[in-house]
């Protein structure tokens, strides 16, 4: 070892500026390297480990006309596959996963927080680690576990200690919101679910004209943008509350399209 | 924030940038050649696109035939749901007591081969919980509408013809077509 | 005994080859640890020069980086390896793809290995590509400067979704085809260009021209649709994957490194 590193483990017993602090450097090798090479190491022995012991799946051949039940896209999508029991394919396998990937890609332009910047914290940035976290543990992370070990034959909802029963009956009978709200007529159905989803993102503006002092430095068009990617996400929440309690299958019907 | 990240401000030639302020101009032969020399290179990379996406769409498909016959009539129970050509034609071939029609065994939600349960008397998709009655009208999950109906014929042999080609949509008001329903 | 112990001079005989003109047209400098060595060892290595020749404190700890984009880039090296390797016996077509995976499953030697290999080195891989996301975000390593860098990572997130989905498709099974086909079908419904989305009537789009039949080469998951899939997870999905991993290498460079408290 080189003379120049004696430094580590005293470096924290002398307090430093913060311009020494930003320049506490070490050599790339072989302190980082070194580190690399463990890794690579490690994670190459856990794979080969892992390969020997389990097979890969390979099922039946390919057969169009004989769907398996319970039928599941690969596990990273269960996610998807579990939004689409709430909503239409357009929204849940197109919409949606766009306005995800939009969504992602929007953040660094839309959080102006300074704070935070190159460092863990939670005090400075509350919201922005919330709505993170929310969207991936929650969204994400449980509904893949969730349509991995509790959905089962016919997609039906099964807790861990139950029988996968592929002749298990629920009763599930749709109604839409508008409906079940008591209008009976096609238009004023229409009308409430144009009422309700523009009611929803309504909240926008109103929060706006409401804060506006405080969201001076985020200005208007990188709010509703944000603002709009937070409501579409809470719709999404919304929307499985509204099926899982009260069996709503749509909230907006239209010709064209359904919500 | 590094210096280095912001980018200096651009600067013309000091002749160039004092006419520039004294008479703007929409279009002088400098801009011109710019412009056109964009319009060339994009023009051309969006029709080479456009051909790499008629490309994908070939003009013939070698797909399984669509019509198939499926045997005369009194093959079939009246009041039942005959599940015998659904592993090879993704068809029930349902016989009310005065007529029959064919369904498509293909769930609308996203194309999965739904179960017949002849004890729930419905049609039940394993991928994502949708139900269809007998009729093929959906009443649960997240199917957005009916099951289609095939054009469904006597062939001249006395055989029941299924064209797979030709499908009627209740929700377009199809069902009541001649052909979706055969009278026997 | 004594004369072949003198003339098997381990030093002499590595001196005589680290000194040879092959050697060090190969090697410029020796493996000393020397500040200057240091330096070198960085800066003369195509692969190593990614990185700089000295990083901030901080940027070595695991606590901090978790690892994860390096253990993403190692897991995508060994797709890509065992990938080639697996290609050496399958065949992208409907009567013959079942079968050449039961061949490298029984018949190839290590075949059954080598697909394992693969296979769960996909799945570490998406778990990791979160996993680095994640900490990449509770870090606000997305703020300025490193904004558009964010970006880069989202859609090789996204690309690291669409090779393993279409990889899913080529063993030509039951899991592999109804997959595909509930996923594809989604494409069907894509406003505009779906034949089963909004608005589809006004396009004009019919199952045989839209965004699925694209997709799948006709109108239902076969034998094209593998074929298709195949290049897709082969050649056209890693290429744009890896020119996207330059930049966003590169830019962690150009960046100001990897992030730290300011």
């Amino acid at each position: 070892m080189a003379k120049e590193d004696k430094v580590i483990g005293t470096a924290d017993d002398f307090p430093k500026t913060s311009w020494e602090r930003v320049n506490d450097k070490v050599h790339v090798w072989p302190y980082l390297t070194r580190l690399e090479f463990m890794t690579a190491i490690i994670i190459t022995i856990l794979l080969i480990v892992w390969s020997i012991v389990v097979d890969a799946p390979l099922e039946e051949p390919a057969n169009p006309s004989l769907t398996p039940n319970p039928s599941k896209a690969p596990w990273y999508f269960l996610g998807l596959q579990e939004m689409l029991v709430y909503f239409d394919p357009w929204m849940a396998g197109v919409v949606l996963p766009s306005l995800i990937i939009v969504g992602l890609m929007a953040i660094p332009y839309i959080d102006v927080n300074p704070k935070g910047n190159g460092y863990y914290c939670y005090k400075d940035r509350r919201f922005a680690i919330l709505t993170f976290l929310f969207g991936f543990l929650v969204l994400w992370v449980w509904l893949v576990i969730q349509g991995t070990f509790m959905r089962g034959p016919g997609w039906n909802f099964f807790m861990p200690w139950e029988e996968w029963d592929p002749h298990k009956v629920v009763a599930l009978t749709n109604v839409d919101l508008p409906y079940l709200v008591g209008f009976r007529s096609y238009w004023a159905q229409a009308a409430f679910g144009i009422f309700c989803v523009g009611a929803w993102y309504a909240t926008i503006p109103i929060y706006y004209i409401w804060r506006r002092h405080t969201l001076v430095n985020v200005g208007f068009t990188r709010y509703a943008v944000k603002a709009f990617l937070f409501m579409t996400m809470m719709a999404l929440v919304a929307k499985m509350a509204l099926r899982i309690g009260l069996n709503i299958k749509y909230v907006l019907v239209l010709p064209w399209l359904n919500i | 924030m590094n210096p280095r990240l912001k980018s200096p401000e651009l600067k013309l030639p000091a002749e160039y940038e004092a006419e520039a302020k004294s008479q703007p101009v929409f279009m002088d032969r400098r801009r011109f050649l710019n412009y056109s020399g964009w319009v060339g290179i994009l023009g051309s990379l969006s029709v080479a696109l456009l051909g790499f996406l008629r490309f994908l769409f070939p003009r013939v498909l070698f797909e399984p035939p669509t019509a198939f016959k499926a045997g005369p009539p009194s093959d079939y129970v009246p009041g039942t749901v005959d599940t015998r050509y659904t592993l090879s034609h993704r068809v029930w071939i349902v016989r009310e007591p005065e007529y029959f029609y064919a369904l498509s065994a293909i769930c609308t939600h996203l194309g999965c081969t739904p179960r017949w349960l002849p004890s729930e008397d419905k049609f039940k998709c394993p991928c994502h919980g949708s139900g269809f009655k007998r009729s093929g009208v959906n009443f649960e999950g997240p199917a957005p509408r009916p099951l289609e109906r095939f054009k469904i014929t006597l062939a001249e042999d006395g055989q029941i013809l299924v064209e797979r080609g030709k499908n009627f949509r209740q929700e377009k008001g199809e069902w009541d077509n001649p052909d979706a329903k055969l009278f026997v | 005994m004594q004369r072949l112990k003198e003339h098997l001079n381990l030093d002499q005989m590595k001196r005589n080859i680290v000194d040879s003109q092959i050697w060090r047209s190969m090697f410029r400098h020796g493996y000393e640890d020397t500040p200057r060595n240091r330096v070198l060892m960085v800066v003369d290595n195509l692969w190593l020069h990614l990185h700089p020749t000295k990083i901030r404190r901080h940027a070595i700890r695991i606590r901090f980086t978790w690892c994860m984009g390096g253990i993403t880039f190692l897991l995508f090296l060994y797709l890509t390896i065992t990938g080639v390797i697996l290609m050496f016996y399958y065949r992208p077509v409907g009567e013959y793809a079942y079968i050449d995976i039961k061949f490298l499953e029984f018949d190839a030697p290590f075949g059954m290995f080598m697909r394992n290999m693969h296979r769960w080195a996909a799945h570490a891989m998406v778990i990791a590509v979160w996993l680095h996301m994640l900490r990449v975000f509770m870090t606000g390593s997305y703020k300025p400067p490193r904004e558009f860098n964010w970006v880069i990572g989202v859609l090789l997130l996204t690309m690291t979704l669409m090779l393993s989905f279409t990889g899913y498709l080529l063993p030509w099974d039951q899991l592999a085809i109804w997959a595909v086909t509930v996923g594809t079908n989604m494409a069907r419904a894509t406003p505009l260009l779906g034949n089963e989305g909004p608005f589809a009537e006004l396009v004009g789009v019919t199952p045989r021209l839209d965004a699925r039949s694209a997709l799948l080469g006709g109108t239902i998951v076969g034998p094209p649709t593998l074929l298709r899939f195949y290049v897709l997870h082969c050649i056209v999905i890693p290429l744009i994957a890896s020119v996207l991993m330059m930049v966003h290498f590169w830019r962690i460079r150009k960046d100001g490194g990897i992030s730290g408290p300011l």
